[in-house]
């Protein structure tokens, strides 16, 4: 019995992983570079695949951040041909490093609603602000913090919870947010304050949102998330419900604009190939289907929003920063605010 | 190969495989990473770390909450191990299966597992009015809930191997069952116990893990740190440093295990203790404080994730019948085999050549000492073509599994009965023959609880996903990562529902590597016996 089982488990794993691995390799093979968050219809991306006549080879490389460094380090020899999830926090570097090269072709011409860089291709666009839990404000006394300063006040000790910059892309941008808004000086002595008065903590969105947000059993009522979560929560509620149990707070300071975008890189081939998808992905099957599956915004001005977007609010007022500027002083922010929120 | 003096080309020719597969998937991706930061400048920033009080403190947190674990884990492990071993009561083989679970469940599952008990509107915080999150307690109770299960298993298997003559001789002899514990019992388990409390420090000491997300980030560990150099921050001279000194530490326990293990090898008789049923009040209350501290320390967090995936409702189970769910449960099965088979061909050749080398008994650890992203990278950097193919995804499963392969046979290869062996190749085997017949059956026992724990890894391994992967290679960890990477309640629940189908499909896959009917060590060695048949006692 035992040594039948043993043979069976090794003779079926020897032919499984490989099943299936050789079946299409007659089209032309596109490699694309994505980050962990990507995700768009199957249908959608076999309808390309078909009226194309590209395969695409679509390679995971963690999140945005950890994607870009696996370019940057691998750009001798490049993973891939075309790369998607760049924002405006990361462009400047990947600019910095020469892992990318312009595109020029139409989608470059157009206008898309937030710019991004030269060459860099903007897709969708989202906001990095404060949640909070509308349930746990409508039981408390306390009102909804006006300002950033209120946070830092004793009634408001212990309520927020935001993601480790350095850990996070949502955190970076919440830090950028800080320092575009405040300014440099201004913003790390309120993060000095905010250390003093409680702020906890997280090393990835999803642990703050499912471990500490108060509207999944934690115990802070406020979190660093995006302008289009409350449209999530309402998509992907349980039940039907007509509003969105948690919801946007926009402060000065606390609104950070991102832009992602998608770029050929250097050193990769298929450039037509490229080109079709880069294009691809600012044509309006995309730009609709990505506000749901990705949750971002789409860049092309005139696209249809989806109905669950308008739980959805977009700021009036936010802030940003140049890519050049992040390039330039963004580790040495991360490495600040550590200094001054965790050491 | 496995006779008292190992002829060198044979030993040679088995340890190839692991050793270049070590030298393949480990040191070569190291030296690379090393090699991009520039010669040096990671030695000149090893002497750094220490004199940052910051990454100092981190360290000496590390080695602090490692320590306590194992201290906590060899405390609550021994009691409860003894229960099992030498009492037979319903459920028994049950309990030995369930043990392992909490290895499989992604670490976030398990924080939302241990928080819906104890966070502050938890079941028991919120009805003991306390609010334990952010508290070394949590902390450590997340240590024990992943590391318990090491060291119950190890020690049950161990006091399954406790020769029943001697103990009967002890007790013959006037000695008090404590007394007969301490002299006899004690020094035969004692260097499994070393094993798996060494594979606790390591864990405790090196893991991302369930104290990061319970802890928060104050008491996030050196790997972490590590992590964000490498990851983010592209700072590989640090990270280097970094990731040199946590292995110099880590290698410097493995290999202090590896002398002390050698050392305190003693061949055992294959006369194992049957198992008895509890009797008298006293015994089932045994029985019963050692189930207990399995549920509380084990099991609770896992029933709270299964309680409230069953409260998911029906919309949240028939989303695992659509394509991206089944996809990820082929992916996860066919994954989990490759690897364990992998692992096992690694582990068995592993432990067969480290039998009289402290040193490759050491290397066995590696895998566990090396910080995962600094491979990851160097991975990246030296086969750039290879970067997203399978074998390269299987082989880093492998890589983090086949340890517990190598640990488990080794340490049962060390109580092996010498004269068996000699006996069979005295009456004319091949040393082949005499492996087949007579070492194979005598540590079935061992390879299967290791390849148990490997299969567990494969399935439950997060640390892959810092190599690059594809969009269809989407394993059940992977999916549940992604629907809590998303907000809503949608998500959450199907995580959980997920996270649920992971511990059912693991238990499936334990009971098919550790047989039909298992009941314990003591059992299996009973039922082994009939194999023995064919060579005579010597």
């Amino acid at each position: 019995m035992k040594r039948r089982t043993l043979s069976l488990i090794a003779a079926a794993a020897l032919a499984l992983p490989l099943a299936g691995y050789h079946s299409a390799a007659a089209a032309q093979e596109l490699r694309v570079l994505v980050h962990s968050s990507f995700e768009l219809p199957k249908p959608l991306l076999a309808k390309f695949e078909a009226d194309a006549g590209i395969k695409l080879s679509i390679i995971k490389g963690g999140d945005a951040g950890e994607m870009l460094n696996k370019l940057i380090l691998t750009r001798a020899k490049p993973i891939a041909d075309v790369v998607y999830g760049l924002d405006n926090t990361l462009v400047g570097k990947a600019l910095a490093a020469g892992v990318l090269d312009a595109y020029g072709g139409p989608a470059a011409r157009r206008v898309a609603v937030p710019p991004l860089a030269d060459g860099v291709i903007p897709v969708d666009y989202g906001f990095v602000t404060l949640n909070y839990d509308k349930a746990w404000f409508a039981k408390s006394a306390l009102p909804l913090p006006r300002t950033l300063e209120d946070l830092a006040q004793p009634a408001y000790r212990n309520l927020l919870v935001v993601q480790n910059p350095a850990t996070s892309s949502p955190g970076n941008a919440f830090l950028l947010a800080t320092v575009a808004g405040l300014g440099e000086e201004a913003a790390f002595d309120w993060w000095g304050r905010m250390r003093a008065n409680g702020v906890k903590v997280a090393k990835g969105w999803s642990e703050a949102y499912y471990t500490e947000f108060s509207r999944n059993g934690g115990s802070r009522p406020l979190v660093v998330s995006y302008a289009s979560s409350p449209a999530a929560e309402v998509h992907f509620s349980k039940e039907k419900i007509i509003a969105a149990p948690t919801a946007s707070l926009f402060l000065k300071g606390g609104v950070f604009r991102q832009v992602e975008g998608v770029a050929l890189v250097k050193g990769g081939g298929q450039r037509a190939a490229a080109a079709k998808f880069i294009e691809f992905m600012r044509s309006g099957p995309v730009q609709e289907a990505l506000q749901t599956s990705m949750w971002m915004f789409p860049a092309e001005p005139r696209t249809a929003r989806h109905a669950v977007m308008r739980h959805a609010v977009e700021p009036g007022i936010f802030d940003s920063l140049g890519p050049e500027v992040i390039a330039d002083k963004g580790s040495g922010w991360i490495e600040r605010w550590i200094r001054v929120v965790l050491k | 190969m496995v006779s008292a003096r190992p002829r060198w080309q044979a030993a040679l020719a088995l340890g190839a495989l692991p050793l270049a597969f070590l030298a393949l998937m480990l040191i070569a991706p190291l030296v690379r990473l090393a090699a991009e930061a520039g010669p040096g400048a990671s030695a000149a920033m090893l002497g750094a770390i220490w004199t940052d009080d910051y990454l100092r403190w981190r360290v000496l947190w590390s080695l602090l909450q490692a320590a306590l674990t194992c201290i906590a884990a060899l405390v609550f492990g021994v009691p409860i191990a003894w229960v099992l071993a030498r009492f037979e009561f319903p459920g028994r083989a049950w309990v030995l299966r369930l043990l392992m679970l909490p290895f499989v469940v992604p670490t976030l599952v398990a924080a939302l597992g241990v928080l819906a008990l104890w966070g502050p509107r938890g079941l028991l915080g919120g009805w003991l009015g306390m609010d334990l999150q952010d508290t070394p307690w949590l902390l450590l109770y997340g240590n024990l809930f992943f590391n318990l299960c090491l060291v119950v298993r190890a020690a049950t298997d161990a006091l399954g191997q406790v020769s029943a003559s001697r103990v009967a001789a002890a007790r013959t002899l006037g000695a008090t069952p404590w007394r007969a514990f301490w002299r006899v019992e004690w020094p035969a388990i004692l260097p499994w116990l070393a094993s798996a409390l060494c594979l606790v420090f390591l864990y405790c000491f090196a893991g991302f893990g369930l104290a990061l997300i319970l802890g928060g980030q104050r008491y996030s560990t050196v790997e972490v740190e590590i992590y964000t150099l490498v990851a983010h921050e592209l700072k590989l001279a640090e990270a280097g440093a970094l990731a040199l000194g946590m292995m110099l530490l880590t290698g410097a326990v493995a290999l202090l295990y590896a002398t002390i293990e050698r050392r305190l090898a003693t061949p055992a008789r294959a006369d194992p203790i049957a198992l008895r049923r509890p009797s008298g009040a006293g015994q089932w209350c045994a029985v019963g404080a050692a189930l207990f501290a399995l549920l509380f320390f084990c099991a609770a967090p896992l029933l709270a994730i299964l309680a409230r995936a069953l409260g998911a409702g029906a919309a949240a189970w028939s989303a695992l019948l659509d394509e991206e769910s089944l996809q990820a449960l082929w992916n996860t099965t066919r994954f989990t085999a490759a690897a364990l088979l992998l692992a096992t061909a690694l582990g068995v050749t592993h432990a067969l050549v480290a039998r009289r080398s402290v040193w490759l008994r050491a290397a066995a650890f590696l895998p566990f000492v090396v910080s995962p992203v600094t491979v990851a990278l160097g991975l990246l950097l030296l086969y750039p073509q290879w970067s997203a193919t399978l074998l390269l995804l299987v082989s880093a499963y492998a890589l983090l599994a086949y340890p517990f392969v190598a640990k488990s046979l080794g340490a049962a290869l060390d109580s092996l009965p010498e004269n068996l062996l000699q006996a069979a190749r005295t009456l004319g085997a091949t040393p082949w023959r005499a492996f087949w017949r007579v070492t194979l059956p005598l540590v079935q026992p061992a390879l299967r609880r290791g390849m148990a724990f490997a299969a567990a890894t494969a399935l439950g391994e997060f640390a892959v996903t810092l190599f690059l992967s594809r969009p269809e290679w989407a394993t059940l960890t992977t999916l549940i990562y992604q629907r809590l990477g998303r907000p809503g309640a949608a998500n959450r629940d199907g995580a959980l529902v997920l996270a649920a189908l992971l511990m059912l499909l693991a238990l499936l896959a334990f009971m098919l590597i550790e047989g039909r009917s298992r009941r314990g060590a003591g059992r299996d060695r009973q039922r082994d016996e009939p194999a023995l048949k064919g060579v005579p006692h010597a």
